[in-house]
């Protein structure tokens, strides 16, 4: 009787039934209604569908002809480059350093950490007040350094690097923390015999922690590049309405705006399934390079 | 067997909690406001229970929770006053105020619009009557004031009819009006005095503010506080005014080559000219309005346009504590000036945009709700009554037909200044962009850096706009 249980897979389906329902409900029907509404004509958010576009194709006509999809695209895809470098490239540095002393590893763990926390809204004004072009934290050290003109952080040239930066900041620590996990995983006999056969702590980290780190930053790299295309509050908080001159929209604020802001809603439909389909593309592609190793 | 009893238990309980989530919302205000002896409200509505008719300002029978969204929030000069009022009218009749306001952007429009749509309008709204209101009259889900009175006869009987404005959907009369407004320019006189410029007056044109805008510039100062990438509204309704007339204002374009839609372009190339000439802050196009200003209060830009709502900023900026007047420093207030917009062709410097742009607006929804009724038509009687009102209207104008004698000596310098000012004005013209709403501004509203840099012709850009317009 006993083992009987597990041979039933009866009560599982009663289980999983709720939530495949759930899921129906709030996620897959709104995804196709979606994909209905990039065809329609909707005067606002909210309001049904009053009839098809004419023709009913012409939102996607004008993803095609509108320049700022393809800012918005270009910048989601820097953004995604920048995610991975940034983000793991810096966790991984860090990481490696934190694991290789001796004390005060769950001190830096927490400091590292902590941006995770904060809300990516409350990130935004932190990081506009340090930005500020009048009475910036920035900029008057800058002043103080001896410049005298102040800078622009958010003018066209530069604002990418301003958006990005803070979003790069926020999620190192996030995998800083899976990666020095994947440390601590890695038997201190692999390293203790290196040792003993006279590798350096270079060379340590060369031929033992990142090649059984692989699968862990493997799955870091795949999370911070689909990580990448959800970016939304924290550059909207910062550049809204992709200011300045439409030049830092990324997918999802440039959605955002459309639905919000200026009230062309299945415009906005439209665009979400640009982003979807974006995403299950860019997911294989990352999937594909970032393929996990068997050991 | 007792497994698949507690399998089916937990399953169940899976799917009631998530009912449950989805009847979360409905739950509060159901259980706030239900009562067993309902007033009989669709009886009274149909003309089947005189009683009922008879009896317009029965009381519900218990405290009733209403929703209320207004625009009196964040730096609205008026944002205290509304606490104030609205805590005063809770301790007066028990009822309770469950306060949804938020400053007036485009985001809160939308979220209004929103709730319209999706059923979950509040009770009592404070809000726009011009087409931004178009929407939720068109879908019949407020109340005109004739409506309310049948019900209740001395519903705004206080206020002047001939200055509520009508809808501009039937030309009923929706929303009572509080406060009104003005839009004119605000001054740093310690910057001019820098820069040896005299205050502007009634007599005040583009070519003269040109020239000392120059003077401004030359003194190492911005000349004027503004962002054209985040708050190009101001100087748009302005710049297309100063190609018009009062008379003409309010007439949007048919097309761009009419009269009107060339006074637009002209509007258009009118600012790209100031921004070109460099009188606008260094980082107009990425600052937010905020910034510019704080650049206005704190003395490194001269000139700010904006509304009469500024006037609680400007003075909330020169006090050590924003929510304390008492902490005012009265000779930083001094600094600060108002006076007309720079006037150009047939509108004249005193020609001023403003009116009475907002009001209450009673929900349908609200007044189906027979607990709720009587409440929110309360509620909005104490807002617009003859006490409450001039509280909220300070040195604007109100709609009252008995407004009482303002004493200067109730305001502080700025507003005593605005009274002065306004005091000169020859007319006041409600704002076009109130009557052009949605996506038909973004060509020239969201994309006023790229006509102003050049990346797009104005033409094209006020074309746009106005297509869309004519495509609503």
């Amino acid at each position: 009787m006993g083992a009987n249980i597990y041979r039933n897979k009866k009560p599982v389906l009663v289980f999983l039934v709720p939530a495949f329902l759930f899921m129906i409900l709030f996620l897959y029907y709104p995804f196709f209604k979606n994909i209905m509404n990039s065809f329609m004509h909707i005067k606002q958010l909210g309001s049904s569908a009053a009839s098809f576009n004419t023709p009913w194709y012409s939102n996607y006509v004008e993803i095609i002809h509108d320049e700022n999809v393809w800012t918005s695209i270009k910048n989601t895809l820097i953004m995604m480059v920048v995610t991975l470098i940034g983000q793991v490239g810096i966790a991984i540095i860090l990481a490696l350093m934190v694991d290789n002393i001796r004390r005060g590893k769950q001190f830096f763990k927490t400091v590292f950490f902590f941006p995770i926390v904060i809300s990516a809204t409350a990130l935004g004004l932190l990081f506009n007040l340090l930005f500020l072009y009048d009475k910036g934290m920035v900029n008057q050290l800058l002043e103080a350094l001896g410049k005298s003109q102040l800078t622009d952080w958010k003018a066209e040239g530069i604002a990418l690097f301003t958006m990005m930066l803070p979003v790069m900041w926020q999620y190192v620590g996030f995998y800083f923390v899976i990666l020095i996990t994947g440390l601590n995983n890695i038997s201190d006999e692999l390293y203790e015999a290196a040792r003993i056969d006279g590798a350096s702590t270079l060379q340590s980290v060369r031929y033992i922690s990142l090649p059984l780190l692989h699968n862990v930053i493997c799955t870091c790299s795949v999370l911070a590049v689909t990580g990448a295309l959800k970016v939304f509050d924290l550059p909207w908080t910062m550049f809204p309405k992709g200011m300045p001159l439409k030049s830092t929209f990324l997918t999802g604020t440039y959605m955002y705006y459309h639905t919000m802001e200026t009230k062309n809603v299945d415009y906005g439909c439209a665009l979400a399934v640009l982003i979807v389909v974006l995403g299950i593309v860019l997911s294989k592609v990352v999937n594909t390079i970032f393929r996990e190793k068997d050991y | 067997m007792k497994k698949r009893v507690i399998a089916a238990m937990l399953a169940g309980i899976m799917v009631l909690s998530v009912t449950a989530c989805g009847n979360s919302s409905n739950t509060p205000a159901a259980a706030g406001t239900e009562t067993p002896a309902a007033a009989p409200t669709e009886s009274a509505e149909e003309g089947g229970d005189a009683e009922a008719a008879e009896q317009p300002a029965a009381q519900p029978a218990g405290p009733v929770e209403l929703t209320v969204t207004t625009t009196f929030a964040g730096e609205d000069t008026n944002a205290q006053n509304y606490k104030d009022a609205v805590k005063a009218w809770e301790e007066q009749t028990g009822n309770t105020v469950v306060d949804t306001s938020a400053t007036s952007d485009e985001t809160f429009k939308m979220r209004v619009a929103t709730d319209f749509e999706t059923g979950s309008e509040p009770d009592v709204l404070f809000f726009f009557n011009g087409a931004d209101a178009n929407s939720f009259i068109e879908a019949d889900k407020v109340l005109s004031i004739d409506e309310i009175r049948t019900e209740y006869p001395e519903y705004a009987t206080n206020m002047n009819e001939d200055l509520i404005p009508g809808s501009l959907v039937d030309g009923k009369k929706y929303a009572i009006p509080v406060n009104g407004y003005w839009e004119a320019m605000f001054v740093n006189t310690e910057i001019l005095e820098a820069a040896g410029v005299a205050m502007p007056g009634e007599n005040y044109t583009m070519d003269m503010f040109n020239a000392d805008c120059e003077k401004i510039k030359a003194a190492g100062y911005t000349p004027i506080a503004a962002a054209l990438g985040n708050i190009p509204h101001y100087w748009w309704e302005f710049a297309i005014f100063n190609n018009q007339s009062p008379d003409t204002h309010l007439e949007i374009p048919a097309s761009v080559e009419d009269t009107n839609g060339q006074a637009w372009v002209s509007g258009m190339n009118d600012i790209k000219e100031l921004y070109e000439l460099g009188y606008f802050p260094d980082n107009t196009l990425s600052a937010t309005d905020d910034e510019t200003f704080a650049m206005f209060t704190d003395g490194k830009a001269a000139f700010l346009i904006d509304g009469s709502w500024k006037v609680g900023g400007i003075v909330g900026s020169c006090q050590s504590d924003p929510e304390d007047p008492s902490t005012l420093d009265a000779d930083k207030l001094a600094k600060f000036d108002v006076t007309y917009v720079p006037g150009k062709g047939s509108r004249k410097a005193t020609d001023l945009v403003g009116g009475l742009s907002s009001g209450y607006y009673i929900t349908r929804k609200a007044w189906d709700d027979p607990d709720k009724r009587a409440a929110a038509v309360n509620f909005v009687e104490y807002m617009t009554s003859d006490d409450v009102v001039p509280a909220f209207a300070q040195h604007a104008a109100s709609a009252l037909k008995n407004a009482p004698e303002v004493d200067p000596a109730e305001f502080n310098e700025l507003q005593r200044k605005s009274i002065e000012m306004m005091a000169g004005v020859t007319s006041l013209t409600g704002a076009v962009q109130d009557l052009f709403q949605g996506d038909c501004r973004v060509s020239t509203f969201d994309g006023m850096p790229e006509i102003v840099t050049g990346r797009v012709d104005a033409v094209d850009a006020v074309a746009e706009g106005l297509d869309a317009y004519h495509n609503q």
